[in-house]
């Protein structure tokens, strides 16, 4: 099995163990461990845009006040319950975001008909990248397009297939497929504890 | 800018419609009600209009709400008297159900009026 | 509306070269700094506006399918919740402005379209947030989204206007000379 594919399935198997995690610590635990996995396997992480996340995503949540009243401003009161609400929805959503992340480290390929057409709209993807770098005037910038969207149009209309290659598909090892179940059960063990309550609750 | 159409202008004039109507939601935030409880030396605060249950504890035991349908009551109580449960459903501003055993005092604020004809009314 | 002489296989490449473009706006765009991360120009649109005047039903349902489809590959946000807001907001987006171009082609230009593609993109993605993200408070940021979603469409739009005059082309395709 490719491992892709594994990576693939792994990620859609874990799906449920995320999106089910109602404890805080919990989920807090499940995305780090998430975000080290994409990481290590070439992904990076901006603290910056997980930080407003978490901010935005938390803030929204206290105007539905709920739990224990920290502070207040005038009229309004700024909930513990509120923020660790917002907060555990922040951290799920950076934890399938990364998980997401993950699953396409790989390269997966799209299967079909649809899979060829992503495979030639990436193709074309990199040739604009390319060629535009070459086309000097940039102004006026219309007359720019043209010339690079001609210049894409026209040169030899061989059919896709010949042009993209297939990527040499990388068969796993037993290895792949090992730790790659690890991180399955790891991740469903930190959903198990969770519901279990074992972690303190906030 | 050439050849502006009329349906152009329609559409736009139709944004800014739907614009002016999405600030309409700003007022609204500003008087919903709340449902607060003072316990264990501390305040906690509850939207009315969200359904969930609560539980505090005091000297005698362990007292919970539950906030139904733009309600709440006490839902059960370590008291002996049980008088917070009897009390009932609350819903509007100025409604509050205590129990004093345990210390738990619970209130409805916001700016939402008291219906007319409710407990405030004298009527000969 | 259709450039008459090409073969569906040759077609075909067009709509993988317009998703292309997509993708790398979208690329442009992610690079363009901004206050507020969750605020869209929408500039990998335009594509999808300028298609409109060159691809069937069929195959401009394709465009915008690979627009979503490639935008979450390439960020690597398909499997993820991201992927959701950009489903939502294409598909509603395209529905609208396919609508509008079909039946309305003769009151509107591209400008029309523009707005009611974003208005349209706007709404079904705070409508998603509201229920995904943020709760009653989407209702909140609402108003600045769609004023900025206004204004960005109508520079998109003018833009794309532009475009679908001056570009050779775009001229040649609808003459089916390419």
């Amino acid at each position: 099995m490719k491992t892709a594919n594994i990576r693939l399935a792994m990620g859609l198997l874990t799906l449920p163990a995320i999106l089910l995690q109602k404890s805080f610590i919990g989920i807090i635990l499940q995305a780090l461990y998430v975000i080290v996995l994409a990481v290590s396997h070439g992904r990076r992480f901006r603290i910056l845009p997980n930080l407003i996340l978490l901010f935005s995503v938390s803030s929204a949540h206290l105007l539905q006040p709920h739990g224990l009243q920290l502070f207040s401003i005038g009229n309004f009161a700024i909930t513990a319950g509120a923020l660790v609400l917002g907060a555990r929805k922040a951290f799920t959503l950076i934890a399938l975001l990364y998980l997401s992340h993950y699953m396409v480290t790989a390269r997966p390929n799209f299967p079909g008909k649809l899979g060829k057409l992503i495979s030639l709209q990436f193709y074309y993807f990199e040739r604009i990248t390319t060629i535009w770098r070459t086309i000097t005037p940039k102004r006026p910038f219309i007359k720019a397009i043209d010339n690079m969207l001609l210049q894409l149009s026209v040169g030899g209309k061989e059919p896709f297939s010949t042009q993209v290659k297939e990527k040499a598909s990388v068969t796993s090892s037993a290895r792949n497929i090992g730790k790659n179940t690890l991180h399955l059960i790891i991740l469903w063990t930190l959903f198990v504890l969770g519901n279990l309550a074992i972690f303190p609750v906030i | 800018m050439k050849k502006i159409r009329l349906g152009d202008i329609i559409i736009f004039l139709l944004s800014l419609v739907l614009i002016g109507a999405s600030f309409g939601s700003y007022g609204k935030l500003s008087g919903k009600p709340e449902v607060r409880v003072q316990a264990e030396g501390r305040e906690w605060v509850y939207d009315l209009s969200v359904n969930t249950t609560a539980s505090f504890s005091g000297p005698v035991g362990t007292t919970s709400i539950e906030i139904h349908d733009g309600k709440v009551h006490v839902l059960a109580s370590d008291c002996r008297n049980k008088v917070c449960i009897a009390a009932g459903w609350i819903s509007s501003a100025g409604e509050w159900i205590i129990c004093l055993p345990n210390n738990v005092f619970i209130r409805i604020e916001g700016s939402i009026e008291p219906q007319a004809g409710g407990v405030d009314d004298i009527s000969f | 509306m259709t450039y008459p002489s090409s073969s569906p296989k040759v077609r075909i490449e067009f709509v993988a070269l317009l998703a292309a473009c997509a993708l790398f706006l979208s690329t442009v765009e992610y690079l363009i700094p901004k206050p507020v991360p969750f605020m869209r120009i929408g500039l990998a649109n335009l594509p999808l506006i300028i298609g409109l005047g060159l691809l069937t039903k069929r195959e401009y349902i394709l465009l915008a399918l690979l627009k979503v489809l490639g935008q979450g590959l390439i960020t690597g946000t398909i499997f993820s919740y991201i992927i959701l807001f950009s489903i939502a907001g294409t598909f509603a987006s395209t529905l609208l402005m396919y609508i509008v171009y079909r039946f309305f082609k003769q009151w509107v230009s591209l400008i029309g379209v523009s707005i009611a593609g974003a208005m349209a993109s706007n709404v079904a993605q705070l409508t998603l947030s509201q229920y995904l993200l943020f709760g009653a408070a989407a209702k909140l940021i609402a108003p600045p989204f769609l004023v900025v979603g206004l204004i960005s469409s109508i520079i998109l739009g003018v833009f794309a206007q532009q475009f679908e005059q001056n570009s050779a082309w775009y001229r040649s395709l609808r003459e089916g000379s390419l």
